[in-house]
């Protein structure tokens, strides 16, 4: 039985000692600390965007990890007014991140130059709530970098966000969600590093 | 025959960590961009009531104020408070302005009031920003601005209608309350009478936030040294209302005059003996 465990274990490593020898993707992680993001809200007769230049991120093929979070203080709508009423709502002092943590869901070819759609399964969180999601994107290798682009919904009341507003002039509770994401190769010290 | 029974179960444990994504230590370090951020809204627009604070326009925005102070609520020495509608039928003194942030740090602005025909062009540098960690305990701006007198059969020249005023701002939130101290100096190339020309002032503003959209705010303006004759010390008191994209301050003043060297050089009104005026001020911003 002892062989057994032994082989097990051999098994488990495996996918380390292939990395070390070949020379292809999944050999690094993917890593942004400039990933755009941005968020498209309404309110009565009016539509504004919020958006940040510093998303961070990563995505492991090997390993099919992906890692994202977003720093909430770096959103801007353009107006610092409206931008100070976004930080209170979502509790940014006490709730500095939007996070997302998953798997990929669908397969992926780093060999196609081609765009793929990917679907992505997680959790995201954001003021301190936690929700399981699914998120529809794509995926392209350009050249040796790795492109994403994803949009989801995302509704306020799920993560007891209050919509901010006077009387009945209030944003929409539904928030449109979109990155755009160029990854570069890494080592997989990034993980513990972070740059 | 203990041992034995513990082997399957350690080869389950590993034929999961197998089969499962192997996601341990593979999250991020979570980081923020800016650990130390500035310290936000230490007052809610660039003039307090009728004097400047330390509030910063981001670059790339466009701030609009519309103010406007009326006649003295008890009507003056020859009429009761009614009969001019408590100052509203006195006409108002309006200043309409524009700052724009050229930088997070440096703005400047172009404003006209109706006193004088008076066209002010200014610069504000915000040399230093309260964080909220205290590693940076103030904020520190200075302001310098230019007043040229565009009224027209003066008989001046042009160099005769400006007037020239420097201050530095010194502000620091606490919580919910803010205080700003503004020592200031002005010089009028021309004066009427025996009017100083040159007015040194401590401007002393404060702030009580009641809410998210509601704060109360006074300012005093004290007059250092040699002033004009006739002149008293300013006073103000407001409740500024913040809707998200406007903030409206609703006030009671001592001054109808607009601008702070203005204020020092004209104001013969005193709050405390019932010589006050309604006015308000409307901020909105834009971004370019």
């Amino acid at each position: 039985m002892i062989s057994v465990i032994i082989l097990i274990v051999l098994i488990q490593s495996w996918p380390a000692v292939v990395s070390a020898e070949t020379d292809n993707p999944e050999d690094v992680v993917y890593y942004t600390e400039s990933g755009h993001a941005e968020f498209t809200s309404r309110v009565p007769l009016h539509t504004f965007t919020g958006e940040s230049r510093n998303l961070v991120g990563m995505i492991d093929l090997q390993k099919n990890v992906i890692d994202f979070y977003l720093d909430l203080s770096t959103l801007e709508t353009g107006i610092s007014r409206r931008d100070r009423d976004m930080f209170r709502t979502l509790d940014v002092d006490e709730f500095p991140f939007a996070e997302f943590s998953g798997t990929l869901d669908s397969g992926f070819d780093y060999q196609s130059p081609e765009k793929q759609s990917v679907v992505t399964r997680g959790e995201f969180k954001i003021h301190g709530v936690t929700q399981d999601v699914s998120i529809e994107g794509t995926l392209q290798m350009q050249g040796e970098n790795l492109y994403l682009e994803a949009e989801w919904t995302l509704m306020l009341e799920d993560y007891d966000i209050e919509p901010p507003g006077i009387l009945f002039y209030r944003v929409n509770d539904e928030q449109e969600l979109r990155i755009e994401v160029t990854l570069s190769p890494h080592s997989r010290d990034i993980l513990s590093t972070g740059n | 025959m203990m041992t034995k029974n513990l082997i399957p179960i350690i080869a389950a444990i590993l034929l999961l960590m197998l089969l499962l994504p192997d996601i341990s230590g593979a999250q991020l370090p979570r980081e923020r961009v800016t650990p130390d951020r500035p310290v936000e809204y230490t007052f809610w627009a660039s003039k307090n009531i009728g004097i400047s604070t330390v509030h910063q326009l981001p670059a790339r925005n466009l701030n609009t104020t519309v103010l406007h102070t009326f006649g003295l609520v008890h009507g003056g020495e020859h009429y009761r408070g009614i009969d001019r509608f408590f100052g509203l039928d006195d006409g108002a003194n309006t200043r309409i302005g524009l700052e724009y942030g050229i930088t997070d740090r440096l703005s400047a602005g172009i404003g006209r009031m109706t006193f004088n025909n008076i066209v002010d062009v200014s610069g504000k540098y915000h040399v230093m920003r309260q964080t909220r960690t205290d590693s940076r305990p103030l904020d520190l701006a200075v302001k310098m601005s230019i007043g040229i007198n565009t009224m027209p059969g003066l008989g001046l020249d042009f160099d005769e209608r400006l007037s020239y005023f420097v201050s530095l701002m010194i502000a620091r939130k606490f919580d919910h309350f803010s205080l700003q101290l503004t020592p200031m100096v002005t010089h009028f190339n021309h004066t009427v009478g025996d009017n100083e020309d040159q007015l040194f002032g401590l401007g002393i503003l404060a702030k009580r936030e009641l809410s998210d959209r509601f704060a109360l705010s006074a300012e005093y303006l004290p007059v250092i040294g040699d002033r004009n004759t006739g002149t008293n010390d300013a006073m103000a008191v407001a409740l500024n209302i913040d809707t998200g994209g406007h903030v409206f301050q609703v006030f009671l003043t001592s001054s109808q005059w607009h601008n702070e060297q203005f204020i020092m050089a004209n104001n013969r009104d005193r709050f405390w003996r019932g010589d006050f005026r309604f006015g308000f001020n409307i901020h909105r911003s834009f971004r370019l």
